[in-house]
């Protein structure tokens, strides 16, 4: 295409947007508030998964060692559970070390464990035990299972078959909390994908019209171009010019009302007496980490949406 | 196809069908055979409803033909391609009986806007544009809206418009119906011209007096049907209408 022509259509497409004000006005305000509604649903969902990924980081599970297994088995596990699937971390917590954990718990009362202090101590209570967290919380549940089954071992008894007992006689998981936070995550994420299809919907409908108006309100010149010879391309040119102006429009508008609202909060949450949410404050993401993809989602989404609108309303204009 | 048909219908029938079969179809043209050659001025001649817009919206390629085959400009219509009909109408120039003007610009803009959507840069329409002005003779009122012309100006400008592209066909649809008796004689003088230089021109018509006047060869539709096709006046002719 030339340039004089690329010209000629801009300036045709920007002719009737400025011509068709109002409902190009009404479109943009449409637009804007489904992407405003879409931005916050979005910047919520990805907030809600910083804080769970944060709260992720205290998945710690705690398999305790019966006394009775043998140093064997306990010594097998230390070597294959590291590397079993699923497990990220994983640390071994002798009776030893145990005790001098719980001292550390206890500050200044820490000296009542000094009788079962040292290793091999008979009189130590506290069970060795391995601490585990894992690479994907979400399941946690078949995960704690999985690996409980790997402390299993058997002892031969006298009538020839084996019982078989297991290594960990008790395991602390936290699968509620994980569980919750994970069906959270997902609740969030689905509302915000929801609400930006259905959103991109009511987008596509509501420019489709606007375009729909502007064909209609130029049907003869139309007509006019497609008896002289112009091609469906360069008939369409021109509303796909409006309706991504429009789009783009809408998107920095959107960009600029989301974008001040959040960093308006995010200001307001670093005031000193609002620390005592400083826990959620951690894991809002920060203004400047999220300004870029917001202005580029809205951008692409606006843009996208007022080819597409267009695209689905001038269809039929063109079979002559 | 002889490479000097610049037209030809080949057992051409069209017919319209009613919409959700609710009104019956009408058969408008039927068993259609004619070529035009190159140079060619012919009238297309016959009463209301018989199918002269349907055989012009056939070259145009605006209907496609229900049965046989329609060739214009070496191309054969029941095979072009959706995309290569804009080309096939940029060989056709076609001066509507309303005339088809864009109210909003002046009289060159109306000639410029037929190059500019068709890619051709402004340099050239620059040239072209007072040029074909000049051929209609409305040199004087380029600047002027279409509302601020008479009826024979406006026309005119329609058939500027028709000659950008330097058609080898040029079609017009009831060019005498919207003015003046005069008016009429001066752009079929001016199609005449147009003619001398080698162009195609097709004149649809239900005016029997034009075709007779002008002594062309006319082909006369009636009910869908060509009836008649030889130089007019024919007294067969004379009887239908
Ligand atoms: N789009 C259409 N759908 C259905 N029927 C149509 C359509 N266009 C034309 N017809 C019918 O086809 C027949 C021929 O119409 P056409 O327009 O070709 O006549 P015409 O000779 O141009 O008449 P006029 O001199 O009044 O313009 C008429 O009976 C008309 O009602
Ligand atoms: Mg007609």
């Amino acid at each position: 295409m030339r340039l004089s022509s690329f010209k000629y259509l801009v300036r045709q497409g920007w002719h009737s947007m400025v011509s068709n004000r109002l409902m190009t006005l009404a479109s943009i305000g449409v637009l804007v508030a489904c992407l405003m509604i879409t931005g916050v649903a979005v910047l919520l969902s990805v907030n809600v998964g910083s804080y769970v990924d944060y709260l992720e980081t205290f998945n710690e599970i705690e398999f305790f060692i019966d006394d009775s297994a043998p140093a064997d088995v306990v010594e097998n596990l230390k070597l294959q559970l590291p590397l079993a699937q699923n497990v990220a971390f994983c640390e071994y917590i002798s009776k030893a070390a145990a005790v001098e954990d719980m001292r550390g718990w206890l500050g200044e009362n820490g000296d009542v464990m000094n009788d079962y202090a040292g290793e091999g101590n008979e009189q130590n209570p506290l069970p060795a035990s391995f601490r585990i967290s894992l690479t994907d919380v979400s399941d946690m549940a078949n995960t704690v299972q999985r690996l409980q089954s790997m402390g299993a071992y058997a002892v031969p008894a006298q009538d020839g078959t084996a019982v078989t007992y297991n290594a960990f006689y008790r395991i602390n998981s936290p699968t509620e909390l994980s569980s919750t936070l994970v069906n959270l995550r997902r609740i969030v994420s689905y509302v915000g994908w929801g609400l930006v299809i259905v959103l991109g919907v009511v987008s596509v409908v509501v420019i489709s019209n606007t375009i729909r108006l502007t064909v209609f309100a130029r049907r003869k010149e139309i007509n006019i171009m497609k008896f002289v010879g112009a091609t469906n391309a360069f008939i369409r040119l021109p509303f796909f010019v409006e309706g991504m102006t429009v789009g783009a429009i809408s998107a920095l508008l959107a960009t600029g009302i989301v974008g001040g609202a959040y960093y308006g909060l995010e200001q307001a949450l670093l005031q000193p007496d609002a620390l005592w949410l400083s826990e959620f404050t951690r894991c809002m993401l920060p203004f400047f980490e999220i300004i870029g993809p917001l202005a580029g989602g809205f951008l692409l989404f606006g843009i996208s949406i007022g080819g597409i609108g267009c695209a689905s309303s001038i269809r039929k204009h063109l079979k002559v | 196809m002889p490479t000097t048909d610049m037209i030809r219908f080949e057992n051409v029938k069209k017919v319209y069908t009613g919409i959700e079969s609710k009104s019956a179809d009408i058969v408008a043209l039927h068993n259609v055979n004619l070529s035009i050659q190159k140079g060619e001025f012919v009238f297309v001649l016959g009463h209301s409803g018989a199918g002269k817009s349907t055989f012009l919206k056939l070259i145009l390629r605006e209907e496609k033909a229900t049965e046989g085959r329609v060739f214009v400009n070496g191309r054969d219509l029941s095979k072009i391609r959706q995309r290569d009909i804009p080309y096939l109408r940029r060989g056709l120039g076609v001066v509507f009986q309303d005339f088809r003007l864009i109210p909003s610009m002046t009289a060159y803009e109306n000639v410029a806007f037929a190059m500019r959507v068709t890619n051709i840069p402004e340099r050239q329409i620059k040239r072209r544009v007072p040029y074909v002005l000049s051929l209609v003779g409305l040199s004087g009122k380029a600047h002027s809206l279409p509302q601020e012309l008479s009826g024979g100006e406006q026309q005119r400008i329609a058939l500027a418009r028709a000659l950008v592209h330097s058609p080898p066909i040029i079609i017009a649809d009831e060019p005498t119906g919207n003015i003046d008796p005069e008016l009429s004689v001066e752009i079929m003088e001016l199609l005449q011209a147009i003619n001398s230089l080698g162009t195609t021109i097709v004149v649809v018509t239900h005016e029997h007096d034009l075709a007779a006047r002008f002594k062309k060869r006319t082909i006369l539709i009636d009910h869908g049907e060509v009836v008649d096709d030889g130089v007019s006046p024919y007294g067969k002719e004379a009887a239908y209408l």
